[in-house]
Protein backbone atom coordinates (compact mmCIF):
# COMPACT_ATOMS: atom_id res chain seq x y z
CA UNK A 1 0.00 0.00 0.00
CA UNK A 2 1.78 2.67 -1.15
CA UNK A 3 -0.97 5.79 -0.76
CA UNK A 4 -3.81 5.15 1.55
CA UNK A 5 -7.29 6.38 -0.22
CA UNK A 6 -8.19 9.83 1.14
CA UNK A 7 -9.99 12.63 0.16
CA UNK A 8 -8.18 16.11 -0.90
CA UNK A 9 -8.97 19.19 0.72
CA UNK A 10 -10.08 22.45 -1.33
CA UNK A 11 -6.91 23.99 0.12
CA UNK A 12 -4.41 21.37 -1.25
CA UNK A 13 -5.62 21.32 -4.62
CA UNK A 14 -5.03 25.15 -5.00
CA UNK A 15 -1.65 24.52 -3.49
CA UNK A 16 -0.94 21.75 -6.00
CA UNK A 17 -2.27 24.19 -8.64
CA UNK A 18 -0.08 27.07 -7.42
CA UNK A 19 2.66 24.56 -7.57
CA UNK A 20 1.80 23.47 -10.94
CA UNK A 21 2.01 26.98 -12.29
CA UNK A 22 5.16 27.44 -10.73
CA UNK A 23 6.70 24.50 -12.21
CA UNK A 24 5.82 25.29 -15.71
CA UNK A 25 7.59 28.77 -15.47
CA UNK A 26 10.77 26.82 -14.17
CA UNK A 27 10.56 24.27 -16.86
CA UNK A 28 10.22 27.22 -19.60
CA UNK A 29 13.47 28.91 -17.90
CA UNK A 30 15.51 25.75 -18.07
CA UNK A 31 14.77 24.99 -21.40
CA UNK A 32 15.79 28.56 -22.19
CA UNK A 33 18.72 28.33 -20.23
CA UNK A 34 19.55 24.80 -22.24
CA UNK A 35 18.89 26.49 -26.04
CA UNK A 36 21.26 29.12 -24.44
CA UNK A 37 23.90 26.58 -24.17
CA UNK A 38 23.93 25.39 -27.32
CA UNK A 39 27.52 26.84 -28.69
CA UNK A 40 29.05 25.49 -25.78
CA UNK A 41 27.96 22.36 -25.57
CA UNK A 42 28.45 21.57 -29.57
CA UNK A 43 32.10 22.44 -28.71
CA UNK A 44 31.61 19.55 -25.72
CA UNK A 45 30.31 17.12 -28.06
CA UNK A 46 33.14 18.29 -31.00
CA UNK A 47 35.37 17.64 -28.00
CA UNK A 48 34.11 14.28 -26.85
CA UNK A 49 33.77 12.84 -30.48
CA UNK A 50 37.13 13.49 -30.76
CA UNK A 51 38.01 12.03 -27.21
CA UNK A 52 36.63 8.74 -28.66
CA UNK A 53 38.74 7.96 -31.47
CA UNK A 54 41.75 9.12 -29.47
CA UNK A 55 41.54 7.73 -25.91
CA UNK A 56 38.48 5.60 -26.54
CA UNK A 57 34.52 5.49 -24.92
CA UNK A 58 33.85 3.75 -21.56
CA UNK A 59 31.75 0.05 -21.96
CA UNK A 60 32.07 -1.28 -19.26
CA UNK A 61 33.87 0.35 -15.63
CA UNK A 62 37.55 0.90 -16.48
CA UNK A 63 36.95 -1.10 -20.31
CA UNK A 64 37.06 1.01 -23.23
CA UNK A 65 37.34 1.28 -26.72
CA UNK A 66 38.74 3.58 -29.52
CA UNK A 67 35.92 4.48 -32.10
CA UNK A 68 36.77 4.15 -35.68
CA UNK A 69 36.07 7.43 -37.68
CA UNK A 70 33.82 5.58 -39.84
CA UNK A 71 31.50 4.97 -36.88
CA UNK A 72 31.33 8.65 -35.57
CA UNK A 73 27.58 9.83 -35.95
CA UNK A 74 26.39 12.84 -38.19
CA UNK A 75 23.88 15.30 -36.87
CA UNK A 76 20.88 15.00 -37.84
CA UNK A 77 19.01 18.08 -39.33
CA UNK A 78 16.83 18.13 -36.44
CA UNK A 79 16.75 20.63 -33.59
CA UNK A 80 19.21 19.09 -31.02
CA UNK A 81 16.93 18.87 -27.71
CA UNK A 82 18.59 18.23 -24.34
CA UNK A 83 15.51 18.90 -22.13
CA UNK A 84 12.39 16.99 -23.37
CA UNK B 1 2.10 14.42 -17.50
CA UNK B 2 3.38 13.35 -14.42
CA UNK B 3 6.68 15.18 -13.87
CA UNK B 4 8.42 16.88 -16.18
CA UNK B 5 11.87 17.20 -17.16
CA UNK B 6 13.94 19.27 -14.80
CA UNK B 7 17.34 19.22 -15.40
CA UNK B 8 18.95 21.12 -14.44
CA UNK B 9 17.78 23.34 -11.39
CA UNK B 10 19.60 24.79 -8.57
CA UNK B 11 17.74 25.26 -5.38
CA UNK B 12 20.32 27.58 -4.03
CA UNK B 13 18.45 30.28 -6.41
CA UNK B 14 15.32 30.39 -4.94
CA UNK B 15 14.14 31.27 -1.32
CA UNK B 16 12.50 28.96 0.84
CA UNK B 17 8.31 29.26 1.30
CA UNK B 18 6.28 28.40 3.90
CA UNK B 19 4.35 25.24 4.43
CA UNK B 20 1.21 26.11 5.20
CA UNK B 21 -0.56 22.97 4.45
CA UNK B 22 -3.67 21.58 6.50
CA UNK B 23 -2.29 19.06 9.05
CA UNK B 24 1.25 20.47 8.94
CA UNK B 25 1.82 22.44 12.11
CA UNK B 26 4.06 25.63 11.68
CA UNK B 27 7.91 26.14 11.18
CA UNK B 28 8.53 24.16 7.90
CA UNK B 29 9.68 25.73 5.30
CA UNK B 30 10.55 24.34 1.55
CA UNK B 31 11.15 24.50 -1.87
CA UNK B 32 9.23 22.40 -5.06
CA UNK B 33 12.18 20.39 -6.86
CA UNK B 34 9.59 18.55 -8.92
CA UNK B 35 5.99 17.90 -8.82
CA UNK B 36 3.72 15.22 -10.08
CA UNK B 37 1.13 16.99 -11.42
CA UNK B 38 -1.37 13.65 -11.24
CA UNK B 39 -1.04 12.63 -8.32
CA UNK B 40 0.78 15.60 -6.32
CA UNK B 41 3.88 13.34 -5.55
CA UNK B 42 7.22 15.85 -5.31
CA UNK B 43 10.32 16.33 -4.36
CA UNK B 44 11.31 19.30 -2.01
CA UNK B 45 14.37 20.49 -0.12
CA UNK B 46 12.89 21.09 3.52
CA UNK B 47 13.77 23.44 6.29
CA UNK B 48 12.99 22.58 10.11
CA UNK B 49 12.99 25.70 11.75
CA UNK B 50 14.75 26.34 15.18
CA UNK B 51 11.95 25.02 17.66
CA UNK B 52 10.06 23.19 15.50
CA UNK B 53 7.75 20.77 16.59
CA UNK B 54 5.14 17.79 15.04
CA UNK B 55 3.12 15.24 17.23
CA UNK B 56 3.23 11.69 16.55
CA UNK B 57 1.53 11.14 12.70
CA UNK B 58 1.11 9.61 9.51
CA UNK B 59 0.90 10.66 5.57
CA UNK B 60 -1.47 9.09 3.49
CA UNK B 61 1.76 8.38 1.00
CA UNK B 62 4.73 6.89 1.29
CA UNK B 63 7.89 9.36 1.85
CA UNK B 64 11.30 9.64 2.21
CA UNK B 65 13.60 11.67 4.57
CA UNK B 66 17.07 12.54 4.63
CA UNK B 67 18.94 14.92 6.96
CA UNK B 68 21.41 17.15 5.27
CA UNK B 69 22.15 19.94 8.03
CA UNK B 70 21.66 20.36 11.97
CA UNK B 71 19.56 17.68 13.44
CA UNK B 72 15.72 16.38 14.61
CA UNK B 73 14.61 14.01 17.52
CA UNK B 74 12.01 11.52 16.86
CA UNK B 75 10.46 10.11 19.95
CA UNK B 76 13.56 10.37 21.96
CA UNK B 77 16.50 9.42 19.65
CA UNK B 78 18.38 12.34 18.09
CA UNK B 79 18.85 12.06 13.92
CA UNK B 80 21.79 14.09 12.22
CA UNK B 81 23.46 14.90 8.94
CA UNK B 82 23.08 11.51 6.69
CA UNK B 83 20.27 10.10 8.56
CA UNK B 84 17.69 8.61 5.97
CA UNK B 85 13.77 7.04 6.83
CA UNK B 86 11.92 5.32 4.42
CA UNK B 87 8.16 5.87 6.46
CA UNK B 88 5.38 3.96 4.45
CA UNK B 89 2.20 5.32 4.08
CA UNK B 90 0.36 5.67 7.00
CA UNK B 91 3.09 4.34 9.49
CA UNK B 92 3.21 6.47 12.21
CA UNK B 93 6.47 8.06 13.61
CA UNK B 94 7.33 10.09 16.55
CA UNK B 95 7.03 13.23 17.90
CA UNK B 96 9.59 14.71 15.79
CA UNK B 97 11.09 18.02 17.11
CA UNK B 98 14.06 20.26 15.91
CA UNK B 99 15.39 22.23 18.95
CA UNK B 100 18.36 24.42 16.59
CA UNK B 101 16.87 23.78 13.31
CA UNK B 102 17.35 21.28 10.44
CA UNK B 103 17.65 21.41 6.61
CA UNK B 104 16.71 17.80 4.68
CA UNK B 105 15.37 16.18 1.38
CA UNK B 106 11.67 15.01 1.38
CA UNK B 107 10.02 12.88 -0.90
CA UNK B 108 6.50 12.26 -1.13
CA UNK B 109 6.34 9.29 -3.26
CA UNK B 110 2.48 8.39 -4.83
CA UNK B 111 0.69 11.44 -3.82
CA UNK B 112 0.70 15.17 -1.85
CA UNK B 113 1.97 15.89 1.07
CA UNK B 114 -0.22 15.00 4.12
CA UNK B 115 0.15 14.61 7.65
CA UNK B 116 -2.32 13.30 9.79
CA UNK B 117 -1.80 13.64 13.75
CA UNK B 118 -2.04 9.78 15.34
CA UNK B 119 -0.51 7.97 17.81
CA UNK B 120 -1.23 4.67 15.99
CA UNK B 121 -0.48 3.27 12.50
CA UNK B 122 -3.45 3.35 10.20
CA UNK B 123 -5.19 0.01 9.57
CA UNK B 124 -3.61 -0.61 6.18
CA UNK B 125 -0.19 0.78 7.18
CA UNK B 126 2.92 -1.88 6.11
CA UNK B 127 5.26 -1.37 9.48
CA UNK B 128 7.58 -4.00 8.10
CA UNK B 129 8.79 -1.55 5.58
CA UNK B 130 9.82 1.33 7.82
CA UNK B 131 13.78 2.24 7.80
CA UNK B 132 15.97 4.12 8.97
CA UNK B 133 19.81 4.11 8.18
CA UNK B 134 22.92 6.83 8.58
CA UNK B 135 24.33 7.10 5.26
CA UNK B 136 27.59 8.51 6.94
CA UNK B 137 28.30 6.35 9.52
CA UNK B 138 26.47 3.04 9.07
CA UNK B 139 27.49 2.53 5.75
CA UNK B 140 30.43 1.91 3.62
CA UNK B 141 31.26 3.00 0.27
CA UNK B 142 31.10 0.12 -2.73
CA UNK B 143 31.37 0.24 -6.27
CA UNK B 144 28.11 0.45 -8.41
CA UNK B 145 26.44 -2.83 -9.12
CA UNK B 146 25.06 -2.15 -11.99
CA UNK B 147 26.12 -3.51 -15.39
CA UNK B 148 27.99 -2.22 -17.62
CA UNK B 149 29.12 0.03 -14.96
CA UNK B 150 29.93 3.03 -14.34
CA UNK B 151 33.53 4.11 -14.81
CA UNK B 152 35.93 3.73 -11.80
CA UNK B 153 35.09 6.46 -9.31
CA UNK B 154 31.87 6.55 -8.97
CA UNK B 155 30.73 4.91 -5.44
CA UNK B 156 27.46 4.06 -3.94
CA UNK B 157 25.50 3.64 -0.73
CA UNK B 158 22.18 2.21 -1.17
CA UNK B 159 19.98 3.05 1.59
CA UNK B 160 16.43 1.80 0.62
CA UNK B 161 16.13 -0.72 -2.26
CA UNK B 162 12.36 -1.92 -3.45
CA UNK B 163 12.34 -6.05 -3.89
CA UNK B 164 9.42 -5.40 -6.45
CA UNK B 165 10.11 -2.71 -8.88
CA UNK B 166 13.84 -2.75 -8.21
CA UNK B 167 13.61 1.05 -7.52
CA UNK B 168 16.50 2.09 -5.27
CA UNK B 169 17.53 5.56 -3.41
CA UNK B 170 21.39 5.64 -2.67
CA UNK B 171 23.88 8.19 -1.88
CA UNK B 172 26.66 8.60 -4.47
CA UNK B 173 29.59 10.55 -4.58
CA UNK B 174 32.28 11.08 -7.78
CA UNK B 175 36.17 11.07 -6.82
CA UNK B 176 37.96 14.38 -7.83
CA UNK B 177 38.98 14.22 -11.27
CA UNK B 178 35.91 11.30 -12.31
CA UNK B 179 35.44 10.75 -15.86
CA UNK B 180 33.69 8.92 -17.93
CA UNK B 181 33.30 9.38 -21.57
CA UNK B 182 30.28 7.73 -22.76
CA UNK B 183 26.65 8.58 -22.94
CA UNK B 184 23.67 7.08 -20.57
CA UNK B 185 20.19 6.55 -20.44
CA UNK B 186 18.00 4.42 -18.62
CA UNK B 187 14.78 2.83 -18.83
CA UNK B 188 13.44 4.04 -15.15
CA UNK B 189 13.38 7.13 -13.84
CA UNK B 190 16.55 8.93 -12.30
CA UNK B 191 16.43 12.03 -10.21
CA UNK B 192 19.91 13.51 -7.95
CA UNK B 193 20.43 16.32 -5.70
CA UNK B 194 24.10 17.56 -5.25
CA UNK B 195 25.10 17.92 -0.93
CA UNK B 196 27.68 19.11 -2.46
CA UNK B 197 30.31 19.58 -5.16
CA UNK B 198 30.03 20.33 -8.49
CA UNK B 199 29.61 17.42 -11.70
CA UNK B 200 29.63 18.36 -15.13
CA UNK B 201 27.68 16.52 -18.07
CA UNK B 202 27.78 17.15 -21.86
CA UNK B 203 24.25 18.11 -22.45
CA UNK B 204 23.70 20.36 -19.39
CA UNK B 205 27.09 21.48 -18.50
CA UNK B 206 27.74 22.33 -14.59
CA UNK B 207 25.55 20.86 -11.71
CA UNK B 208 26.56 22.64 -8.60
CA UNK B 209 26.27 22.06 -4.60
CA UNK B 210 22.47 22.31 -4.85
CA UNK B 211 21.95 21.15 -8.32
CA UNK B 212 18.77 19.09 -9.15
CA UNK B 213 17.73 16.68 -11.71
CA UNK B 214 14.50 14.53 -12.11
CA UNK B 215 15.07 13.23 -15.24
CA UNK B 216 12.00 10.54 -17.17
CA UNK B 217 13.30 7.37 -18.90
CA UNK B 218 15.29 7.41 -22.30
CA UNK B 219 16.92 10.54 -21.83
CA UNK B 220 20.56 11.03 -23.07
CA UNK B 221 22.69 12.14 -20.39
CA UNK B 222 27.12 11.98 -20.26
CA UNK B 223 29.65 12.04 -20.99
CA UNK B 224 30.61 13.41 -17.70
CA UNK B 225 33.00 15.04 -15.03
CA UNK B 226 33.73 15.91 -12.20
CA UNK B 227 37.03 18.11 -10.80
CA UNK B 228 36.59 18.42 -6.98
CA UNK B 229 34.61 15.23 -6.28
CA UNK B 230 30.42 15.29 -5.82
CA UNK B 231 28.22 13.88 -2.64
CA UNK B 232 24.72 13.78 -3.74
CA UNK B 233 21.67 11.65 -3.01
CA UNK B 234 20.45 9.63 -6.11
CA UNK B 235 16.89 7.32 -6.55
CA UNK B 236 14.97 5.28 -9.33
CA UNK B 237 11.35 4.11 -9.91
CA UNK B 238 12.45 0.92 -11.27
CA UNK B 239 15.56 -1.07 -12.32
CA UNK B 240 18.41 1.01 -13.13
CA UNK B 241 20.09 -0.62 -16.31
CA UNK B 242 23.22 1.48 -17.88
CA UNK B 243 22.35 1.73 -21.90
CA UNK B 244 25.95 3.39 -22.63
CA UNK B 245 26.66 5.09 -26.18
CA UNK B 246 28.07 7.42 -28.05
CA UNK B 247 25.52 8.91 -30.34
CA UNK B 248 25.03 12.86 -28.61
CA UNK B 249 21.92 12.83 -30.72
CA UNK B 250 19.60 9.82 -30.42
CA UNK B 251 16.09 11.23 -29.00
CA UNK B 252 13.71 9.60 -26.53
CA UNK B 253 12.15 7.47 -29.17
CA UNK B 254 15.09 6.26 -30.37
CA UNK B 255 17.04 5.31 -27.30
CA UNK B 256 13.43 3.23 -26.46
CA UNK B 257 13.46 1.19 -29.03
CA UNK B 258 16.69 0.42 -28.96
CA UNK B 259 16.21 -0.43 -25.35
CA UNK B 260 13.25 -2.73 -26.70
CA UNK B 261 15.86 -4.70 -29.16
CA UNK B 262 17.66 -5.26 -26.38
CA UNK B 263 15.17 -6.86 -24.61
CA UNK B 264 13.87 -9.19 -27.10
CA UNK B 265 18.04 -10.01 -27.60
CA UNK B 266 18.23 -10.84 -23.87
CA UNK B 267 14.81 -11.83 -22.59
CA UNK B 268 13.55 -13.55 -26.34
CA UNK B 269 11.10 -15.69 -24.31
CA UNK B 270 9.83 -13.40 -21.94
CA UNK B 271 9.45 -10.64 -24.77
CA UNK B 272 7.28 -12.96 -26.53
CA UNK B 273 5.21 -13.76 -24.09
CA UNK B 274 4.64 -10.44 -23.33
CA UNK B 275 3.74 -9.25 -26.92
CA UNK B 276 1.22 -12.51 -26.68
CA UNK B 277 -2.37 -11.81 -27.60
CA UNK B 278 -5.12 -12.69 -25.37
CA UNK B 279 -5.67 -11.98 -21.52
CA UNK B 280 -2.08 -11.99 -20.43
CA UNK B 281 -1.38 -9.86 -17.51
CA UNK B 282 1.67 -10.92 -15.47
CA UNK B 283 1.06 -12.26 -12.37
CA UNK B 284 4.05 -12.19 -9.51
CA UNK B 285 3.54 -14.59 -6.76
CA UNK B 286 5.48 -12.55 -4.34
CA UNK B 287 3.17 -9.81 -4.44
CA UNK B 288 -0.65 -9.39 -4.89
CA UNK B 289 -1.19 -8.48 -8.69
CA UNK B 290 -3.54 -5.94 -10.16
CA UNK B 291 -6.54 -7.71 -10.83
CA UNK B 292 -6.84 -8.06 -6.86
CA UNK B 293 -7.01 -4.05 -6.14
CA UNK B 294 -7.19 -2.64 -9.23
CA UNK B 295 -3.87 -0.85 -8.46
CA UNK B 296 -1.06 -2.62 -11.07
CA UNK B 297 -1.05 -1.48 -14.40
CA UNK B 298 -0.68 -4.01 -17.07
CA UNK B 299 -2.70 -5.12 -20.40
CA UNK B 300 -4.04 -7.93 -22.27
CA UNK B 301 -1.61 -8.34 -25.24
CA UNK B 302 -3.41 -5.56 -27.14
CA UNK B 303 -0.03 -2.98 -26.39
CA UNK B 304 -2.37 -0.67 -23.80
CA UNK B 305 0.58 -1.24 -21.49
CA UNK B 306 -0.59 0.92 -18.94
CA UNK B 307 -4.37 0.58 -18.02
CA UNK B 308 -6.39 -0.11 -14.54
CA UNK B 309 -8.88 -2.01 -13.69
CA UNK B 310 -11.09 -0.51 -11.71
CA UNK B 311 -13.04 -1.94 -9.07
CA UNK B 312 -16.65 -2.69 -9.83
CA UNK B 313 -19.40 -1.24 -7.74
CA UNK B 314 -21.66 -3.74 -6.17
CA UNK B 315 -25.44 -3.59 -7.26
CA UNK B 316 -27.76 -3.09 -5.17
CA UNK B 317 -31.04 -4.72 -5.08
Amino acid sequence: MKLIPHKRSREVEAWLRKEDAEQKKRYRKIVKEQDALEPKRNKWVADFLARIQTRGTHVHYDQMRKVSPEEIPTKPKRKFRVVF
Amino acid sequence: MARPHIEPFVDRDVSFKKLNLPGFPKGMQYKMLSLDTDNGACSMTVLFEPGYKQPPGMSYTEYELFIMNGSITVGDKVYGPGSYFFVPAGVTIGALTSSRGATGLLFYNHGEPSFVESDSDHPRAERNRFSTVNAYDDLQWSSTNFFPATAPGCFVKILHFDPRTFGFTFMYCMTPNFWQDNISYHDCVEEAYHIWGTSWMMQFGDLPTGGYFYRPPYINHGAFGCKLGTLAIGRTDTQLYNHFHFNPWTNIEENRERAASRLLHRNPELYKWVNNHGHNHPVDFDFDHGHAHGDVAHHHGDGQVEHKHKKKPRRRR
